[in-house]
């Protein structure tokens, strides 16, 4: 939509090249209160405080003096603010050391920097492991309960 | 048939020379034609009206930014092919549109590589390149479903369509608009303080979108393409492909 240089971000050089910074389209500036819900076809970048929903399909960063007051869904994030609500993140989730969350955590890459503090529940995609097998066999072995009215073999009349 | 629109001050004599240059240009290509010259209560769209009637199918304006917005703003609702010819100083959409400075734009005429570009709709007229509301207590309404205001009260404002936005902060930073990606640009710079050399800025929040209500308690000062207008509530919509415009191959979208 429009070309600007390159703001602050925690992002890694690498990732910079990769994910091509260079397109952010909504910037919500640091001393601005959006308040509703807010939908960006585009990149996000978040300085200030927003109470309701953000959804993107692109990249989401919050910065550390950042605060999100509501669900969070995104393509990718980089949290450095705090977050009050659901995350979920389609692809990869990074949350540096200044971050905060308060609420469950779904994406598919989870990278957590030394510092960052998480309090909910953390749901990651593609887990190919069974459940638990001895809640199975638990289940399993379980003696059968039979209901009131099923005939036994004794209740069986001969024809 | 060729209308064009020569704003007034190509009057000035310095103009002269490259005036002549372009003329003799268009002459070359073949597409010389009518020339009108624009005072400043000139009714553009009534003026275009009139010339389409008679025939014209080619509008071209010949001037700066000024006069690009001043004819535009007006006349954006004409099904006509518009052109531009960029002359002087304060030609800044020239560049986005990829037209050189004077009697190379002729080049860019003669081409008719033609684009259909966005424009924006402010309180019952069109504004073409840019939209300036000055720092006033404000909250801004976006698409009707959220609403941006600043914890230190004061606000600017500026939607910018084919004009780029220039942010004097720390450095030059300067932003390219696609007059054809949808959607129309806003720039709210909160406040910070009023110092000695002027008026201290946060740094731009950035919004695109389709819709915006603009309100406030007081009456505002609002600049649309260099027209200045006070009010208290304004209603910014984007009027996708209005305008059928012949553009440069270095344009910028």
């Amino acid at each position: 939509m429009f070309q600007k240089s390159s703001p602050l971000s925690p992002l890694s050089v690498e990732e910079q090249h990769v994910a091509g910074h260079d397109d952010v389209e909504t910037v919500v500036g640091p001393s601005v209160h959006v308040e509703g819900d807010f939908a960006s076809e585009g990149n996000i970048l978040v300085k200030g405080t927003v109470s309701g929903n953000v959804q993107t399909t692109k990249r989401l960063t919050v910065e550390p003096s950042a605060k999100i007051l509501a669900n969070v869904r995104a393509g990718d994030a980089i949290i450095s603010g705090q977050i009050k609500g659901n995350i979920r993140v389609a692809n990869r989730l990074e949350l540096t050391q200044s971050a905060q969350v308060l609420g469950d955590i779904m994406c598919q890459v989870f990278v957590v920097e030394a510092g960052a503090l998480v309090h909910g529940k953390v749901s990651m995609k593609g887990m190919d492991m069974e459940e638990d097998k001895t809640e199975k066999t638990r289940l399993t072995k379980r003696p059968k309960v039979r209901e009131e009215n099923e005939p036994t073999e004794m209740q069986v009349n001969p024809i | 048939m060729y209308v064009y629109l020569y704003d007034e001050i190509l009057k000035q004599k310095k103009f002269d020379g490259t005036v002549k240059a372009m003329e003799t240009r268009l002459t070359d290509y073949g597409i010389a034609g009518k020339i009108i010259r624009l005072q400043q209560f000139t009714n553009a769209q009534a003026v275009i009206e009139d010339e389409m009637r008679k025939g014209a199918t080619t509008i071209v304006i010949v001037g700066n930014d000024r006069t690009f917005g001043h004819v535009l703003s007006r006349a954006a609702s004409c099904k006509v092919l518009f052109g531009f010819l960029p002359v002087g100083a304060d030609n800044t959409i020239a560049d986005v549109l990829g037209i050189s400075l004077g009697v190379e734009g002729c080049d860019a005429l003669s081409r008719r590589r033609k684009v259909q570009l966005d424009v924006g709709w402010v309180n019952n007229r069109y504004f073409i390149s840019q939209l300036h509301i000055f720092p006033h207590t404000i909250r801004v309404q976006y698409d009707e479903r959220f609403i941006v205001s600043s914890k230190r009260g004061k606000m600017e404002l500026v939607v910018c369509n084919l004009q780029p936005f220039v942010w004097k902060g720390k450095g030059k930073q300067e932003y390219v608009i696609h007059p054809q990606d949808g959607k129309l640009e806003a720039f709210l710079r909160p406040l910070e303080r009023r110092g000695l050399f002027g008026e201290v800025y946060e740094e731009p929040s950035v919004f695109p979108f389709e819709e915006m209500t603009v309100t406030s308690s007081s009456p505002f000062v609002m600049e649309a393409d260099g027209k200045e207008t006070k009010e208290t509530k304004v209603t910014i919509r984007l009027a996708k492909k209005r305008i059928e415009m012949i553009v440069g191959k270095e344009r910028q979208f």
